[in-house]
């Protein structure tokens, strides 16, 4: 780690991760000034279970709860202008969103125009400028999530608005919610997490604050993401995956070593294919073309992935490559348990040429398009220009 | 690693750090809507230069609203009050805090009154009393260790009323905390050392004590690793520049940690003889860290071994069998202490017997070691220490930490 050159760091949320999690709102929300929050979900995406999990957890708190469940995947502007038009009228005070992706996409976009008080929200653009912090935004992702809730990104309309302050302040993390239903969801935002954390991890710019998130991330995903597919029931992998899902929002708002996350964004806005199933793909070439490079802290991932006595006993020299095997291993047991579930290649994602045109046409316009494309190819994606 | 049934973690500092992390604050209050910072300090920290360096790197980007370098070592009601006129009477939409905890504590003061037009600080005391964000605040720590550039708390005290209030909100938190290798390179050799030591007693209290979560881990775990490292060439060397930027992110590390996991018993006893004798905080936390350890070594066992790693590296890590890891973590802080007191020609005391005051007075005589043990029950930091201490366990450590011997453990009483 190098931190001669300088180096920032932030992490705006607070988390609150556990049993109970959910009664401790109405204090959390007292703490902001808030007693009347506007919950933004979708009854399709999350679940009506989850809605009356998370209400009934206001008990006797006294609070006035707003209720906006219909969220969906192909929300835009127009929706946020409407929440924004319930939100003025209720005069409400903090924003929950419940659920993950698009419904918090969506509840960070309000929060930008109820905060900055936009007459009609469907003016707002990326260029949009977002200078001071914006008002409280809780998030209470359920299984379902991209790992991109917790980061400072929000993607409409295959557009993304970036600011630290789109990030929430408050995260809650409820065992009740975070269980997995099926094993395919958990591994998809467990992979994700674990690919974009990874190359953060390896970075050579790294640096200890960004370290300390990536490494807790990655551990948790490495020690439960397995249990958590198998069982799909288990509450306590369940909550450790989401966890890491969470801390990898911080990390990768605060690194620019995104490769396998961009990747990932641009098939998820242009095709809709889950981030976590492009970098569980990506993962090998990035890390092949990483080790090519000379690059030493690829080594380190056998301590944090086969744990301090692994690493303690391989002699340096074996340790970058019992470190990959530790990173095949692992990955290998999630896909096998998924029986084919989860694609390995473009080809098995089903994405038709005409898409993955699209597709490439956007990885084109990247600064590093060419090297991104170098990738994809490794992952049968199409060569033709 | 351990997902806790239920845990809370929070720091929502912005971390900007290099050697020149100064010259990008101009840019930073922009970004927060800010342009007119009052500038708080002390006298001491004036008096060494580091006013003016945060001067040049400003005044092209910012209109300085004020210079204040009047904050007494021991923060005062009536300072913060009159701080906070300057900031009115002068327009400020900013305050910059460079120094020590006094000067953080009394820029949090001040916030607080300028941010809630209060007119009596007392009404905001307390946990929660807070429930808005608060205007900008940058903490440039001048000391490597006290780790109070990322803490929600603030004490400020009445002089008049006798009175000591405690403040404890996350709207305390600084905005932005600047860690510039400047701010820290003139530090004397035996003050690096004990803030130094008191940052790592963060980090590892963090580590064992009962509210540790898998992010304060990562903090301790980093910050071990830093300090143990860094502290001693840095002492041994003060122009080195990476390792004062080093150390200054180091006790920035160990700062969240410990702020969100709490700490324990090296605490208590230090804070009760820091009130008791006058003892500067660092040296207690030096001398009674190895004893806090070995406190709670029965209970806390395999945790404080895994602290061998990040601080001695694989070679020891893996030649020393488990068993024996978390005594060997003791002797390894007691030899940076022992390391230390050379370097500093003794200045750095290994035990509290050797502590002397600026006549060559012993501060802390055997007799009035009962008395600290009494005082620490009335400290909160033991509530989150994993074994229970009572009267006899306070004098017996602080017996052993006296004299310089290793804790009797046989002798404790295990709850």
């Amino acid at each position: 780690m190098n931190i001669t050159n300088g180096f920032a760091f932030i992490c705006p949320f607070k988390t609150n991760s556990g049993n109970k999690a959910l009664e401790h709102l109405p204090v959390e929300l007292a703490g902001f000034n808030a007693f009347k929050p506007l919950i933004i979900t979708s009854r399709q995406l999350a679940g009506w279970r989850a809605i009356s999990t998370l209400k009934n957890a206001f008990g006797d708190s006294g609070m006035t709860l707003g209720l906006f469940d219909d969220v969906t995947q192909t929300a835009d502007l127009n929706v946020v202008e409407q929440i924004r038009d319930i939100f003025v009228k209720g005069q409400y005070d903090v924003i929950i969103a419940l659920g993950g992706g698009i419904i918090v996409d969506v509840a960070k976009i309000v929060n930008l125009a109820v905060s900055q008080k936009v007459a009609d929200a469907c003016q707002l653009s990326p260029a949009t400028a977002i200078r001071d912090p914006l008002g409280p935004l809780v998030v209470i992702p359920t299984f379902a999530v991209n790992g991109m809730e917790t980061s400072k990104y929000a993607v409409l309309s295959g557009k993304t608005f970036t600011s630290v302050h789109l990030m929430p302040d408050l995260v809650v993390l409820d065992p009740r919610l975070t269980r997995a239903k099926d094993g395919k969801t958990v591994a998809e935002a467990g992979i994700a997490a674990f690919g974009r954390t990874l190359e953060a991890y390896i970075a050579p710019d790294k640096n200890p604050f960004m370290d300390a998130y990536a490494f807790t991330a990655m551990r948790f995903i490495r020690e439960n993401l397995a249990l958590a597919v198998k069982k799909r029931c288990n509450k306590k992998e369940s909550l450790a995956v989401a966890n890491a899902v969470a801390m990898s929002g911080c990390v990768i708002s605060n690194t620019d070593q995104n490769v396998l996350h961009r990747l990932g964004q641009v098939f998820q806005n242009t095709v809709h294919v889950h981030p976590g199933v492009i970098i569980g793909m990506c993962l090998y070439p990035l890390l092949d073309d990483t080790m090519k490079k000379g690059n030493s802290l690829v080594s380190n991932l056998l301590l944090l992935l086969g744990g301090d006595d692994k690493y303690a006993a391989m002699p340096e020299a074996g340790r970058t490559g019992a470190a990959l095997r530790e990173v095949y291993g692992f990955t290998y047991e999630i896909y096998s348990m998924l029986k084919g579930k989860m694609p390995q290649t473009i080809r098995e994602a089903g994405i038709p040429q005409y898409l993955m045109d699209d597709v490439l046409e956007v990885i084109n316009q990247e600064p590093d398009g060419t090297y991104l494309r170098t990738v994809i190819d490794r992952v049968g994606g199409s060569t033709k220009a | 690693m351990i997902l806790p049934d239920y845990y809370e973690f929070c720091c929502r500092v912005k971390i900007v750090a290099g050697h020149d992390a100064l010259e990008k604050i101009p840019a930073l209050l922009a970004e927060m809507g800010s342009k007119k910072p009052l500038i708080i300090t002390d006298k001491g920290v004036a008096a060494a230069g580091l006013v003016d360096i945060v001067v040049n790197a400003l005044k092209d980007g910012v209109t300085i609203g004020g210079i204040a370098d009047n904050v007494p070592p021991d923060s005062d009601l009536k300072v913060v009050n009159q701080l906070a006129g300057l900031y009115r009477d002068n327009a400020c939409d900013a305050i910059i805090a460079v120094g020590g905890g006094s000067v953080m504590d009394t820029a949090k003061g001040v916030n607080i009154v300028v941010s809630e037009n209060a007119t009596d600080l007392m009404a905001f005391s307390g946990a929660g009393a807070l429930n808005r964000r608060l205007k900008t605040l940058v903490a440039i720590p001048t000391t490597a260790g006290t780790g109070s550039e990322v803490t929600l708390v603030a004490v400020i005290k009445d002089h008049e009323k006798h009175l000591k209030m405690a403040f404890t909100s996350y709207f305390l938190l600084p905005s932005v905390s600047i860690l510039d290798s400047r701010m820290t390179m003139t530090m004397p050799p035996f003050i690096t050392a004990m803030t130094g030591m008191d940052a790592l007693s963060h980090a590892v209290e963090g580590y064992y004590c009962l509210q540790k979560n898998p992010l304060s881990d990562a903090h301790s775990l980093a910050a071990v690793n830093m300090i143990h490292h860094y502290l001693p060439t840095v002492t041994k060397n003060p122009a080195d520049k990476d390792g004062r930027l080093a150390m200054a992110v180091s006790a920035c590390l160990a700062g969240i940690s410990f702020s969100n996991s709490m700490v324990g018993m090296v605490h208590n006893l230090g804070h009760a003889t820091g009130s008791v004798c006058g003892v500067p905080h660092g040296i207690c936390m030096a001398i009674l860290l190895p004893y806090g350890l070995e406190y709670n070594m029965h209970k806390r066992g395999d945790t404080i071994g895994e602290l061998l790693l990040p601080m001695a590296g694989e070679d020891v890590y893996l030649k020393t069998s488990k068993a024996d890891r978390a005594d060997k973590v003791v002797s390894l802080i007691r030899q940076m202490n022992q390391d230390l007191n050379e370097i500093t020609g003794g200045r750095h005391a290994r035990f509290f017997s050797e502590i002397k005051d600026r006549d060559g007075k012993p501060m802390v005589s055997r007799e009035i070691l009962p008395e600290i043990a009494k005082a620490a029950l009335l400290d909160g930091a033991t509530i989150y220490n994993p074994e229970d201490s009572d009267y006899e366990d306070n004098l017996l450590v602080l017996e052993a930490a006296w004299e310089g011997k290793p804790l009797d453990r046989n002798k404790i009483k295990k709850g």
